[in-house]
């Protein structure tokens, strides 16, 4: 039994065995009993102190007094002091590991072929187009004939165009025959003309087929984004100027163009585009060839004969069309060396494209 | 087209380098492919000439172009190089007329508008190197001289010259006929070629020496024994050399050039040329006169270009002296009217027949770069996007949020993976007539097997948990072209550090399929398939998938919309997954979804303002009796009750101890409210009461 005799000594030992106590109680349990063996008010070790005080020489009690008053406080104060302490080291019940991954599933990928095309849709549509989309089995009338292509053209020899077997019904009744996997989407500005009348603006994005080897920059199936505005006094410059808003728009402002004169039979005059080169800005890299430029698309004003085949009036209406490809840009935009990867769908691959 | 850059200086002064020459061309429609640097600063360029230029498959075409870029002259007739003499020898004028030694007959003027030979008596030697080199620079192997110099003259002039052996020609004649049906004729190039009657040939007396404008007869051809040639120059009709030589699989420098147009007045201009290089070379002596049958001479293209619409296609002016020099330069005749200019088109020019024809060569050389770009005035608001185009975009927003990524495979299909997709269903396969190869030789009527085979191509590389969707065309003799969403699913649908992981199931793909159609308000009901239905699918976990809203509907009320269910396990082992995994795939029509929304009634409904009671039910049926018909069940006997039943949800279904074997038992929370008042229990305790005695009526349940 520790000894109780009122003395100041006693007291200044008795705060330092607490000191000691307090130290090493490092639970709620221990620093409970530390606060029960001195604070108890039945058999606690101050509440005994406090009767010794009382027995003592009455011209002793109030120094005792004091002193031990002044142990209570400073032990109170104390336990409450290590109980913050206790509490705050301890994880608040029900506490998590933030850090672990959440439980829904993780979001799947779109196809790098749809994220190009989903851009060009919208760039497209701020400029005021219409983004429509046509067949993709197609009769030759509206792939060829109706776009300048007589039945002699070579771009119908049976080298580049695939043809059905057996020929599938369309939707346009007895006549609608189709024998065909249209070459390219302008057959689509064929089937919109026929049904409007100017002024026209619209995007047709879609699949095309041709009868190519798959390779590293080939497919025998391939997407284009076709583009077609009619109106009155429609001009070269505006062709200029509606695919400059486009590259600047999807390549970036500093964006320049450059129209090379080439031929298609459904617009005259046509030119191939290229772009300058976005990687070096046109001082020439590997993946422009050196040559600062990287070609595109192509494109033209409507030929005189694709309008009079709608039944426009030739002389009234002007407009322009350009065809683009998907993978091209794809390809380029992305560094994807070999075209196949974007038809093998190894999540690998597409797991590197946005949501 | 290889162009020797000193060759065409014969014809045009251009000091600049091959470099900006070819540069200069580039911009002016022909793409170079390269330039091969020659000895002295020469050079090769080979250009791309598109199919509207034939002009250019020469080099007297490219002099054009060039000095109509430098604003030279084209020096018409040529000097030959290193000619011994020094003198200028160009074309060699010739009389018109009958030649005693050779008898010339057109039969058929319309594949043969023109017809021009001469004779010549041959001299053995070699061709002198520089000409040689000259056509190996084009690209043409030497033979002897007289072929050397048709070749020659070919590259130089673009115009295709045959030379016959006169003593293998037969009755010393030529005879521009029709192949007689069955007609053999071995060529140039040792093939023995059967003819049609749709073909051109060149014969003499008896058979055919010569397929017209593709190649010439191996019994005719010139060798070192020949004395006499025949020469021949002609102008054979483009559709039918291009009909002809695609249907012999024959291609030739002639043919590519007939069949995109020769020019008609260039045939005896082109003898002439070459037998001024013959004699001079030493190579021969014309004999007789040349003979040319052009029975209806053709003009040349007279057009009319107005100021103004050059300017309006253009989108700028362009000064009238520059239109002119540059139509000149391009050989062009050009008069000025008061606001255009009257223009004659020379036939070398095939391309050109229109008025716009001649705005792209004003601006073609005027320079596209020139021009101000402008934006097009919008002079009407756009009209909505194609449905199709919003549709597809929830579709993918949808199912990529489910956590499936987006494949892209290709229309067509090998014939043995589309079939195994369509046994049993009427698919109606549309094979394709000139497939380039086996493994596309078919058009997918499912996106089922490319999505399955990217599937397998994932599982090759190590990847355990795949699931991939596409959205696209599918083709059907029965249904046409229709575009539809397929997905593939295998792996874990679930990888928790908590729960654990749990295998993809049946009711994955329902619940992905379900969301789908949430988002695009389409309400669908699932039928199992019949074991023979879609042998594809595993019998047991197979559905069928109607949608409720849409036009044409069956007796029940809806259209088939598409399937959903386990992969059989013989067509994943088969397309190279394996075998081990359980692929569960679904396919949707999504032209069918679309027609089948419901229509909303946009206005909303008062929220109820009184309490809902639910009421949990066990009942034990039947284990083969469907969950929908159980609630079909409730659902009837829930009308018009004492407390308006609101919601059934099944929430637990279970088999096992104290469940008689062939039983289940099912739980079902029911839901009941009322809009207008509280419920009281005696309520409620009635209509659960009426419930479990129709289910006991109808199904033999017993309440647990
Ligand atoms: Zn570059």
């Amino acid at each position: 039994m520790t000894d109780l005799t009122p003395t100041p000594d006693t007291i200044a030992r008795l705060r330092d065995e607490f000191g000691a106590e307090l130290a090493a109680a490092e639970t709620d349990r221990a620093l409970q009993a530390v606060r029960d063996r001195y604070l108890a008010r039945k058999g606690g070790v101050i509440a005994a102190l406090m009767k010794a005080v009382a027995a003592a020489a009455p011209e002793a009690r109030p120094a005792l007094g004091k002193l031990t008053n002044d142990l209570k406080t400073d032990i109170e104060a104390r336990v409450a002091e290590k109980r913050a302490a206790l509490d705050a080291s301890r994880a608040p019940a029900g506490a998590v590991d933030v850090t672990l991954p959440g439980r829904l599933t993780p979001l799947g990928h779109r196809h790098p072929l749809t994220v190009v095309r989903d851009q060009m849709e919208d760039i497209f549509t701020r400029m005021g187009f219409a983004i429509v989309e046509g067949p993709e089995v197609e009769d030759e009338w509206h792939c060829f004939d109706a776009l300048n292509m007589p039945a002699e053209h070579p771009a119908r020899d049976m080298q580049d165009t695939l043809y059905l077997a057996s020929p599938l019904k369309g939707d346009g009744g007895a006549d609608d025959v189709r024998t065909l996997l249209r070459t390219h989407t302008s057959s689509m500005q064929i089937r919109y003309m026929q049904a409007h009348t100017p002024p026209i603006r619209i995007v047709v994005p879609g699949r095309v087929y041709r009868r190519d080897d798959l390779d590293l920059t080939h497919t025998p199936a391939f997407s284009q984004v076709e583009g077609l505005v009619v109106g009155e006094g429609i001009s070269l410059a505006d062709l200029k100027g509606t695919l400059t808003a486009f590259a600047r728009d999807i390549f970036g402002p500093r964006s320049r163009l450059r129209f090379r004169p080439s031929f298609f039979p459904y617009t005259e005059p046509s030119a191939e585009v290229d772009i300058s080169c976005w990687k070096c800005d046109g001082a020439g890299c590997a993946m422009c060839k050196r040559s600062g430029w990287l070609e595109i698309l192509g494109c033209g004003m409507v030929h005189p004969a694709v309008f009079e085949s709608v039944g426009y009036d030739a002389e009234r209406y002007t407009g322009f069309a350009w065809g683009m490809g998907i993978e091209r840009v794809a390809i380029l935009r992305y560094q994807v060396e070999d075209i196949r990867l974007f038809y093998e769908n190894d999540l690998r691959f597409l797991e590197q494209f946005p949501y | 087209m290889r162009l020797l850059v000193s060759w065409v200086r014969d014809f045009v002064d251009v000091a600049a380098s091959p470099e900006e020459i070819a540069e200069k061309l580039s911009m002016r429609g022909f793409e170079v492919a390269s330039i091969e640097p020659m000895p002295g600063g020469d050079a090769v360029i080979d250009f791309e000439v598109t199919a509207n230029r034939p002009d250019c498959l020469s080099v007297l075409g490219f002099a054009r172009e060039i000095a109509t870029m430098y604003e030279l002259p084209v020096h018409l007739p040529v000097d030959l190089p290193s000619s011994e003499s020094g003198a200028k020898i160009a074309l060699r004028s010739t009389a018109a007329g009958d030649s005693e030694r050779l008898k010339v007959s057109v039969e058929d003027t319309e594949l043969c508008p023109r017809y021009a030979a001469a004779i010549a008596d041959v001299t053995p030697g070699a061709s002198p190197a520089w000409l040689t080199s000259r056509l190996q620079a084009a690209g043409v192997r030497p033979i002897s001289p007289i072929v050397d110099i048709t070749n020659y003259v070919l590259i130089e002039l673009g115009h295709p010259l045959h030379a016959f052996d006169l003593a293998k020609l037969a009755g010393a004649e030529l005879r521009i006929r029709r192949a007689k049906r069955g007609e053999i004729i071995t060529t140039l190039d040792g093939v023995e070629r059967k003819l049609e009657p749709e073909m051109l040939v060149i014969a003499d007396a008896n058979r055919a020496q010569a397929i017209a404008g593709v190649m010439g007869g191996a019994a005719s051809e010139v060798s070192q024994a020949t004395t006499v040639v025949a020469f021949e120059s002609a102008y054979f009709k483009p559709a039918s050399v291009r009909r002809t030589s695609k249907r012999l699989g024959l291609k030739t420098e002639a043919s590519s050039r007939f069949e995109r147009g020769a020019d008609v007045s260039v045939p005896v201009v082109a003898l002439e040329r070459a037998i001024a290089l013959m004699e001079q070379l030493g190579a021969g002596r014309m004999s007789g006169p040349i003979v040319d049958r052009y029975p209806h001479v053709r003009q040349p293209a007279q057009l009319y270009l107005r100021r103004a619409r050059l300017a309006q296609l253009l989108g700028t002016e362009v000064a009238d002296r520059e239109v002119e020099r540059i139509l000149r330069h391009l050989g062009l005749g050009v008069t000025a009217t008061p606001d255009g200019w009257d223009v004659i088109a020379p036939t070398f020019r095939v391309d050109l027949s229109r008025e716009v024809d001649l705005i792209e060569e004003v601006g073609r050389h005027h320079g596209f770069d020139v021009l101000a770009p402008t934006f097009p005035a919008q002079t009407a608001p756009a009209p909505p996007p194609d449905p199709r185009i919003p549709r597809d975009r929830l579709v993918r927003r949808v199912l990529t949020a489910a956590g499936l990524s987006e494949a892209v495979t290709f229309g067509f299909i090998e014939a043995k993976a589309a079939e195994a997709f369509a046994r049993g269903t009427a698919a109606g396969l549309v094979n394709i007539a000139n497939p380039l190869s086996a493994k596309f030789d078919t058009l997918r009527a499912s996106l089922l097997p490319g999505v399955v085979d990217s599937v397998a191509h994932n599982r090759r590389h190590g990847r355990a948990d795949v699931g991939l969707f596409e959205i696209g065309a599918r083709f059907s003799s029965i249904d046409g072209e229709t575009r539809g969403v397929g997905l593939a699913w295998t792996g874990h649908a679930a990888d928790d550090w908590k729960s654990g992981s749990r295998s993809v199931d049946f009711f994955d793909v329902k619940g992905v399929v379900e969301r789908l159609c949430g988002a695009l308000g389409v309400s669908l009901r699932f039928e199992p398939i019949e074991s023979t239905g879609t042998p594809f699918l595993v019998p047991g976990q197979a559905a069928a998938v109607f949608a409720d809203g849409a036009a044409g509907k069956d007796a029940a009320g809806g259209v088939r919309a598409g399937v959903i269910g386990l992969l059989a396990p013989a067509i994943a082992d088969e397309r190279g997954a394996p075998r081990q995994d359980e692929i569960f795939v679904a396919e949707l029509n999504l032209d069918v979804l679309w027609a089948g929304r419901t229509p909303r009634d946009e206005a909303v409904a008062p929220l109820p303002r009184h309490p809902f009671v639910v009421r949990d039910l066990s009942i034990v049926v039947a284990d083969t009796l469907p969950a929908e018909i159980i609630s079909g069940t409730i659902h009837t006997a829930g009308r018009a009750l004492a407390a308006p039943l609101i919601g059934v949800r099944f929430f637990d279904r279970y088999q096992g101890k104290s469940v008689p074997g062939g039983k289940v038992s099912l739980s079902v929370r029911l839901t009941f409210q009322a809009p207008d008042r509280t419920l009281t229990d005696a309520d409620v305790q009635e209509s659960f009461d009426r419930i479990v005695a129709a289910l006991a009526g109808a199904h033999g349940a017993v309440q647990r």
